[in-house]
């Protein structure tokens, strides 16, 4: 039986077990690795936007018609000659399998792989019940021996080593098998799950596809036995979610098109069945397949009508936000998950399988946005995330310390700026350069993998009437959001903004009134705090008053550009959310798009090589990914690429706080890319960014510089 | 696209998924090949429900000449010991390498997946560039009710086991694709 904990304390016991899991390490690393390239590969030709658009809208117009669908799947279907059933619960669904199994006197069962199945538990029940059940699909048979529950959605037992496996078959086998030889395995299970096809009365399927305009189910599998599983046995039961229905073979090609490509990289899956009805079965009465069809509901009717999750049930079950996300390469589907895993078993999970086994997991998520950028029916998983965390912080109340303080404290400006002030004050005695001497003594020891920065003496909100040089008769206003970083602990990048933009006539203002953009308060699941912040953000500054909202922040930035959603219905300051939406820039942009920088304006070239490190909010949140590389270039900068320049540095705001072991292994895996190719420097373009990979360069004794990417093109400037 | 470009795509996307592709004259050569096959691998049998008719007495010739058991039908009773699988294919998608094959009937079905090695043939015209191309054939045969239409891409794989690329795990070992020419029949 599956076990998630459903506290923090004990999850993070998991974890730490994971981290040591030498050979799960290296195995999903691998995985992750390859990934991207075969993903590429397979896509090459494609417009991979254009088709999870495509799907995304297929689905959100198919969604809410989900019953006509199934009225419709249903008549076609039986007249076909298969019966179709629908249950509203898991439970139901696995009494409704039992009992054709014991109408139709059967006695062994067969199965090809379903993660319908895995969320009903249907083994456990059929076995209590007395049949006996096998998996087929290798990797499924696997875990079902070892009595697991699948690892990732596509392959389940990549958790697993060949020695395991090894080992597992000798017991099968009673002869000893060669860990090294797993071709020799293979045909152990080829051998042993011939033996089972043949030998039973029942096969249980899962479906991709309920086609409502014929009443077809189609089949995606690489090893063949889902064809087995529908053909030998004389009854076939296909377990189906409704969310599986689609209106037309059109609808399931265009599925079909993106599902093998995201999964694994393969054009296409090996075998891929479309089957209507009661087929030809001679081993059955009248040579006619007894065929059901189970439609499960579990939630998913319900779903389909919810504002914010019917997004959800877009989801194509192809696992490609597990194959991206950084957690997952580092724990493993065991510990990212429950039955579904990755990011969408982060979500289904308190739906399908409840809040107590959700309640853990969901915190651990960067919204590094790795998930979503991949995602085929285009699922905005990192939100759906923070809303079912959200939810739960809701429902179980009273919130956590760290909640409540975050609201009291950002609802009111003055407050929280009083007490960044004080703070700065107060560690005096504790600061050693830059940096905070003791971690603060909330912290543990597992914090210690970076230094944290000392809050700066002055703010830049203090220093800006004395260094802003207010230009008259500018070619361009620009407001300059700062954001709680660089406001309060690296004002110096707010300097550098301005010495990079000497000489071409801009005229920046910092707005006072202006607060934290409110993503914290969203990351920690307070969304009413996010909303008023963002109000008094949009009061101080008003987008129709600039050329350009700048912000030196990624994240920062991608929030602000989410204003528009976040305050979609308030009336009147709506439009103006949309207004900043389309005037926030980062600094790259600004300077490669807006003022054209000139690499005449740079000093020649000198220094060792620079790294960069794109922060997910940029690349991801922003989709800005060339400008970079193209201001630095300009500026005479030898730029070097390094491995993974995409992967998130594991700062993830308070996530480096609430999950250190984590955010540890990340920073460190970056890190170690980064002295792999030599070079001295490091740059990035978001504050929290420096701030994690600053504090880890300090703690490790290395000797590459970090800065902001506007410090070292302000250095550049003649 | 053109016919040729679509039969080259084919073969070079069937081939990237371990099948083997070759040019067959007619549905003769196709026979002495399958045989030759079968032979060549220590086989002796070879099961081909959907031949039937005259064709069919031609294959039997082939197949005796070479000392092997010919299958046509009921391959339930012969499920353990089938060497080769003989059948058509309806159509060929040259974007992904796929063979398209009508198997309402059962023992298509299991010609098709309880042998050793399985060898199909196509019509060179019957290669349709991509999916959306034929989608009009595709949902007429899933209409036809009982209808069991398999897409089939390369022989049985598995990489469940530390990822590493394993073929034969349930279904055919080997998949030999043989096309046959416009003026073959
Ligand atoms: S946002 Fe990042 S950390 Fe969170 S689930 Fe997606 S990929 Fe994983
Ligand atoms: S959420 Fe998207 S990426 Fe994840 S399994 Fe579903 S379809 Fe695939």
């Amino acid at each position: 039986m599956i076990k998630t904990p459903g506290d923090v304390k004990t999850y993070k016991l998991d974890l730490k077990r994971a981290l040591a899991n030498k050979f799960l390490g290296a195995t999903l690393d691998a995985f992750a690795s390859a990934y991207p390239q075969s993903r590429a590969n397979a896509f090459s030709g494609i417009d991979f936007d254009c088709l999870a658009a495509e799907i995304a809208r297929g689905k959100d117009d198919s969604i809410p018609k989900i019953e006509e669908m199934l009225e419709e799947f249903t008549a076609r279907a039986k007249e076909a000659g298969a019966v179709v059933h629908f249950a509203r619960t898991a439970f139901e669904a696995n009494s409704i399998i039992a009992s054709i199994a014991e109408e139709n006197g059967v006695k062994r069962i067969v199965k090809s792989k379903s993660m319908t199945a895995e969320e009903t538990f249907l083994n456990a029940h059929l076995e209590r019940a007395g049949y006996v059940v096998s998996e087929t699909d290798l990797g499924e048979w696997i875990i079902q021996l070892r009595g697991e529950g699948p690892s990732h959605m596509v392959m389940p037992a990549i958790h697993l080593s060949r020695r395991d496996v090894a080992e597992l078959f000798t017991k099968v086998t009673g002869q000893e098998m060669d860990p090294d030889d797993i071709g020799a395995m293979v045909e152990v299970a080829r051998n042993e799950l011939r033996r089972k096809f043949l030998e039973a009365d029942m096969g249980i399927s899962g479906a991709n596809f309920a086609i409502a305009q014929n009443g077809a189910i189609g089949l995606v599998t690489n090893e063949g036995n889902g064809r087995l599983v529908t053909t030998l046995p004389r009854v076939h039961v296909a377990l189906v979610g409704v969310d599986k229905l689609v209106p037309d073979v059109t609808s399931a090609m265009r599925i079909l098109s993106a599902l093998p490509r995201n999964a694994t990289g393969q054009l296409i899956s090996n075998y891929v069945t479309w089957i209507t009805g009661s087929v030809e079965c001679k081993s059955a009465p009248g040579s006619r397949k007894i065929m059901h069809i189970v439609f499960l509901d579990n939630g998913r009717l319900a779903l389909a009508k919810d504002p914010i999750f019917s997004q959800a049930l877009r989801c194509i079950r192809c696992g490609g936000c597990a194959n991206v996300c950084p957690i997952y390469k580092l724990v493993g589907g065991h510990n990212y998950g429950h039955v579904y895993i990755g990011a969408i078993g982060l979500i289904l999970t308190y739906f399908y399988h409840g809040r107590e086994n959700a309640r853990a997991i969901v915190k651990n998520c960067l919204n590094c946005r790795a998930c979503k950028s991949v995602c085929p029916a285009g699922i905005d998983l990192p939100r759906l995330i923070k809303e079912v965390h959200r939810a739960i912080l809701e429902v179980e109340g009273p919130k956590p310390l760290k909640n409540v303080l975050l609201k009291r404290t950002l609802e009111n400006r003055r407050l929280f700026h009083f007490l960044l002030r004080s703070g700065s004050l107060a560690q005096a005695p504790v600061v050693e350069g830059r940096f905070l001497r003791h971690l603060p003594l909330f912290f543990t020891e597992e914090h210690r993998f970076r230094r944290l920065p000392a809050l700066a003496k002055v703010p830049l909100r203090d220093q800006w009437e004395k260094i802003n040089p207010r230009i008259e008769n500018p070619r361009l206003r620009v407001a300059l959001f700062g954001g709680c970083l660089t406001d309060f602990v690296y004002p110096e990048q707010g300097q550098a903004l301005l010495d990079a933009c000497r000489g071409y006539d801009v005229r920046f203002e910092y707005p006072m009134e202006q607060s934290c953009c409110g993503l914290p308060a969203l990351m920690a699941g307070e969304k009413e705090t996010a909303r008023l912040v963002a109000i008094q953000n949009l009061k101080a500054v008003d987008p129709a008053q600039f050329d350009y909202v700048i912000t030196l922040c990624a994240s920062c930035g991608s929030h602000l550009k989410d204003y528009a959603d976040l305050l979609a219905d308030e009336p009147l300051l709506g439009v103006k959310a949309a207004q900043l939406q389309d005037k926030v820039i980062d600094f790259s942009s600004f300077m490669t798009k807006v003022l054209r920088v000139d690499p005449g304006e740079f000093r020649s070239a000198g220094g060792g090589k620079t790294a960069y490190h794109a922060p997910c909010h940029l690349c991801r949140g922003q989709g800005v990914t060339k400008e970079p590389r193209e201001l630095l270039s300009l500026a005479g900068v030898e730029y070097v690429r390094t491995k993974e320049e995409e992967v998130c540095c594991g700062f993830g705001g308070s996530f480096s706080l609430d999950f250190p072991e984590i955010s540890a292994e990340l920073l460190k895996r970056k890190l170690d890319n980064v002295a792999d190719c030599g070079a001295t420097a490091l740059v990035t373009d978001c504050p929290g960014c420096v701030l994690q990979l600053k504090g880890g360069m300090e703690q490790r004794g290395g000797k590459v510089e970090v800065k902001h990417i506007a410090e070292m093109i302000a250095e550049r400037r003649k | 696209m053109a016919k040729e470009d679509s039969t080259a795509q084919f073969a070079e996307r069937a081939r990237s998924v371990q099948t083997v592709v070759a040019e067959a004259k007619d549905l003769a050569a196709v026979f002495e090949y399958a045989a030759d096959i079968t032979v060549k691998q220590g086989g002796d049998t070879l099961a081909a429900p959907g031949i039937q008719g005259k064709e069919r007495d031609r294959l039997l010739e082939v197949c005796r000449a070479k000392g092997i058991e010919l299958i046509c039908g009921e391959l339930r009773e012969t499920a353990g010991r089938i060497s080769t699988g003989l059948t058509g294919a309806d159509w060929g998608i040259a974007q992904t390498g796929t063979l398209v094959m009508d198997s309402k009937s059962e023992d298509i079905r299991l010609a098709s997946m309880l042998c050793e090695t399985h060898v199909a043939f196509i019509k060179k015209s019957r290669i349709a560039p991509d999916a959306g191309t034929i989608e009009k054939e595709l949902s007429k045969m899933m209409k036809a009710s009982h209808g069991y239409l398999a897409f089939i891409s390369g022989a049985s794989r598995t990489a469940d086991i530390e990822r590493v690329l394993t073929i034969g795990v349930h279904g055919p070992r080997e998949l030999h694709v043989l096309i046959i020419g416009e003026d073959g029949q």
